[in-house]
């Protein structure tokens, strides 16, 4: 419906993330691979510690660690020697070389360096690629969907050329959004092939960030989706993809190879996850498998249970654009007051929302969302959540109060009622806690 | 704005006494780690808790870091605010000034700090703001001290940023206030960041000893009190390869003299202590902390008896930068355990020649290379556990190290007496958990034999 900003000069207690990090977070996703951050060496440090404290694992990254005098005479010189190292000593599979706000306000060209670079090394078979993301614009959404889009840009030209494509129909490529969890493109994958489709992950943080236990320390990333495999995707009969920011890349793979695409913005709840099944009956026409009819009954009953719990309640989301849109729809479902939406910048998806639609942080959200029952939001909204006496309830990025955040279902049937119990746990704990302190204070 | 690097100040920032021509290494472009200077600028100030602290620059410098340091209040908590211009493509364009100044107009207006600190970022930096104009335009208008604090990621090191942190401090805020009447002069603690709470246990000790903590420079400090650091009466340097220069240049300027110190162990807090009353000229206070000492460390080696035994024979691999390198090494020593390599890159040759003191002659030291180098070491020197910063504590659990963190993100503290005891319980909770036998084993169809030859 609107989309409106609070007029303030400062951003205060900011949700925004730089996009660069969104950019790690795709590579993290893809196997023996190495961002490669063009900037100084904060621009490198600070998501990698980010990322570190949200996924508890060691995140893959590398700077060009440009300093003051490298910015004026030739910031490349730096990039070439961190390539060098990095294909000499590590040997990466997919190297993606991210610009940052300094790279781009000095007008760095690495675009084109990267290009003499490949040519004059006469380097083959790897995937490099550069993406231009300046932290001025954009948030972390953006700053993922940019960098798979460029990697899939940079998969067609390489395999582009080599004539006829064959097209294989069982065959789906899945482009997740930034705002799933490991688990989340665990469930979808999962999902999809239940139907009998092969599935590819585009990139795969399901087995990369999940946690597993391939034994040994690598500067590169460990899991995710192997070259090969994102080379054969170029051959899939259709994409999926889920979230509103990765229709760019979908349309990308559809422009240029014709691939079909289908785009699923919302994620959660009861009536996403209809919509996902429904749609893989149809196009597989195999019947749907007896385990998600369970858990359809199992998630409309746990929302029978819950509607007392939610039942005049108010709640105040603050998350990334598409997550928002994805919870908001679940939001609609267990009948509770959407106090206030708050997001860390406009896109089309959000503009055409129903609902009134804030752009601002976390500072916003407190002020706009003042006497709500349930806050959701990343971890930085602790505090805000505690001065305005509602129940903090983590989602998003970054995490870091839970163990296992980036383990949580928020996808299909079985995310929706996981999201729904925990959820009105907390409400139901709010109460009790409430309940206590005034009898304690009678 | 001043050149942003000259070499006397590299020099300096990498903590030798003298001043050196040599400047701080140059990051290897693919190989670097560890924040820059902006993030080292901040470890610095943003435990002075009551000041707003607004980064100029887009989001990310400001967004992708902020409550990411572990220093704790005991009471306001305005510094854990993130506040930043957010800088958008137009006020890149066109100067972004003007935001700056209606930012810092709105925070005073909005939140009536004390003081409001100034971060440049590379981008504002590179634009070449004139931050410093329109910070003192504003100090003047609101009528409280604005400090523009010029350490842009890009100028260098962490280090580096400590130090020109230390260098806005001196410029902008010691020196401006005076103590009230009643304030009882003793020591500034200098470059000691309250990390989980640390502070705390080193102050209750001062306390019982009669010393008084006369500025807090920065854990869990009130911007007032840093004012009046000039009227202390020793400064005691806990983090010396950040802000050494700051004492230094405070022994020149009011003629307070300091002395570098540290907490970990038995043995150094007893040292410190002592310096501490020494410096005073005051035979008094001497006798009183040599009571404390006594009775601290006797009940001290009488609780750390049952974990003694366990940790004899140890062998622990430390990576960790600057003072932590040496200071560490003596608390583990008196813990029985032993350091079978150290991680050199961030210490100064003071340091080294203090680690050198400290360990045997069979310690590998790792100057520089990262995650790879360290597993490295604790697999050949047969290591027991690591002890390393929170950035490494992930690729520990990958390779199966019992692993103790004991940089700023940390969530224990291990200062003082208390620290010591606290550290060795750590010590002993971590190798003797049984996550490291059950990960080590195998599941069960796996240690079967094949049933088919393959």
């Amino acid at each position: 419906m609107t989309v409106n900003r609070r007029k303030k000069p400062a951003s205060v207690n900011p949700m925004k993330i730089g996009q660069s990090l969104g950019a790690v977070l795709a590579l993290q996703g893809c196997y023996r691979a190495m961002p490669l951050i063009h900037g100084s060496q904060g621009c490198s440090a600070f998501p990698k510690a980010l990322l570190t404290r949200h996924f508890r694992e060691p995140i893959a990254v590398q700077t060009s660690a440009l300093q003051e005098m490298d910015v004026i005479f030739d910031a490349n010189r730096n990039l070439e020697e961190a390539l060098n190292l990095v294909l000499s000593k590590h040997r990466p599979d997919i190297i993606g070389i991210i610009g940052t706000e300094l790279t781009d306000v000095a007008g760095v060209d690495y675009q084109n360096m990267l290009k003499t670079y490949k040519r004059e090394r006469n380097m083959r078979g790897g995937l490099a690629f550069s993406v231009v993301l300046p932290d001025f614009r954009g948030s972390l959404e953006s700053g993922f969907s940019s960098t798979v889009e460029s990697m899939i840009d940079e998969m067609i030209q390489q395999v582009g050329h080599r004539g006829q494509r064959s097209m294989n129909t069982r065959q789906i490529t899945l482009l997740p959004g930034s705002f799933l969890t490991p688990a989340d493109v665990m469930e979808l994958k999962e999902l999809i092939s239940s139907f009998g489709f092969e599935v590819i992950a585009l990139p795969d943080i399901s087995t990369s960030l999940s946690g597993h236990l391939l034994t040994g320390f690598s500067p590169l990333t460990r899991g995710g989706v192997p070259l090969d495999s994102m080379l054969q995707s170029l051959q899939s009969g259709l994409t999926i993809a889920v979230g509103g920011s990765m229709e760019r890349p979908a349309r990308r793979l559809h422009n240029a190879i014709g691939t079909p695409y289908k785009v699923f913005e919302g994620a959660m709840g009861l009536k996403a996850t209809d919509e996902l099944l429904h749609f893989l009956h149809q196009i597989s026409g195999e019947p749907v498998p007896l385990r998600y009819c369970w858990q359809r009954e199992n998630l409309l009953d746990s929302m029978l249970d819950a509607h007392f719990q939610f039942a005049g309640m108010s709640v105040l989301a603050a998350l990334e654009p598409d997550h928002l849109y994805s919870v908001s729809g679940w939001l609609e479902e267990l009948g509770v007051e959407q106090k206030a939406l708050i997001t860390s910048f406009e896109t089309p998806l959000i503009a055409g929302m129903e609902r009134e639609v804030w752009v601002g942080d976390l500072d916003d959200a407190e002020v706009l969302g003042k006497g709500a029952d349930l806050w959701i939001s990343n971890s930085h909204g602790i505090a805000g959540a505690q001065r305005i006496g509602a129940a903090f309830m983590p989602a998003g990025f970054p995490v870091w109060n839970e163990l296992g955040a980036y383990m949580s279902v928020s996808v299909g049937y079985r995310g929706a009622m996981e999201w729904s119990n925990k959820a009105g746990n907390l409400l139901m704990q709010r109460e009790a806690d409430s309940r206590e302190s005034s009898v304690r204070h009678r | 704005m001043d050149p942003l690097r000259q070499d006397e100040f590299d020099s300096q920032a990498c903590g030798s006494i003298a001043p050196k021509a040599k400047p701080c290494p140059r990051p290897k472009p693919g190989e670097a780690a560890g924040g820059c200077s902006f993030d080292g600028a901040q470890i610095t100030l943003l435990p002075i808790m009551d000041a707003a602290h607004l980064v100029h620059g887009p989001i990310a410098c400001a967004g992708n870091s902020w409550e990411s340091r572990g220093t704790l209040s005991s009471g306001p908590s305005l510094s854990q605010y993130g506040f930043a211009t957010d800088l958008t493509d137009s006020d890149i364009i066109f100067g972004g000034e003007k935001k700056l100044k209606d930012s810092i107009d709105y925070i005073a207006g909005r939140f009536a700090p004390p003081a409001i600190f100034v971060y440049s970022t590379c981008v504002t930096a590179l634009i070449g703001q004139d931050m410093d104009a329109v910070c003192k335009e504003a100090a003047d208008r609101i009528g409280i001290p604005v400090i523009p604090v010029n350490s842009p990621g890009f100028v260098g090191s962490k280090n580096l940023g400590n130090r020109l942190a230390g260098d806005a401090l001196l410029q902008y805020v010691i020196g401006t206030g005076e103590p009230e009447p009643e304030t009882d002069l003793g020591v500034n603690l200098i470059g000691e960041y309250n990390i989980a709470g640390e502070m705390w246990d080193i102050e209750k000790l001062m306390n019982s000893a009669g010393i008084a903590v006369t500025s807090r420079i920065t854990g869990d400090a009130r911007y007032k009190e840093i004012t009046w650091a000039h009227r202390a009466r020793v400064n005691m340097v806990v983090c010396s390869r950040a802000l050494l220069g700051l004492a230094k240049e405070m022994e020149s300027r009011y003629g307070i003299p300091y002395f570098e110190g540290s907490f970990y162990g038995a043995k150094e807090t007893t040292y410190s202590l002592r310096q501490m009353a020494y410096l005073m000229n005051d035979r008094e206070m001497e006798r009183r902390v040599d009571r404390l000492t006594e009775r601290e460390e006797a009940r001290l080696s009488q609780e750390l008896r049952p974990y003694r035994k366990l940790l004899r024979g140890k062998r622990a691999v430390l990576y960790t930068g600057g003072v932590k390198s040496w200071s560490v090494i003596s608390a583990l020593k008196e813990l029985g355990v032993q350091v079978v390599g150290v991680g050199t890159n961030k210490s100064t040759e003071d340091d080294v020649r203090r680690i050198a003191d400290r360990v045997g002659d069979d310690t590998e030291y790792i100057p520089e290379g990262g995650a790879s180098r360290i597993i490295k070491t604790v697999r050949e020197r047969k290591a027991d556990i690591m002890i390393a910063g929170g950035r490494n504590m992930y690729v520990a659990m990958k390779e199966q190290i019992p692993f103790i963190d004991i940089n700023q993100e940390r969530h224990k503290a291990y200062a003082g007496y208390e620290g010591l005891l606290r550290l060795a319980k750590e010590l002993t909770y971590s190798l003797a958990n049984p996550i490291w036998k059950l990960a080590a084993s195998p599941a069960p169809w796996d240690k079967e034999a094949p049933p088919y030859d393959r």
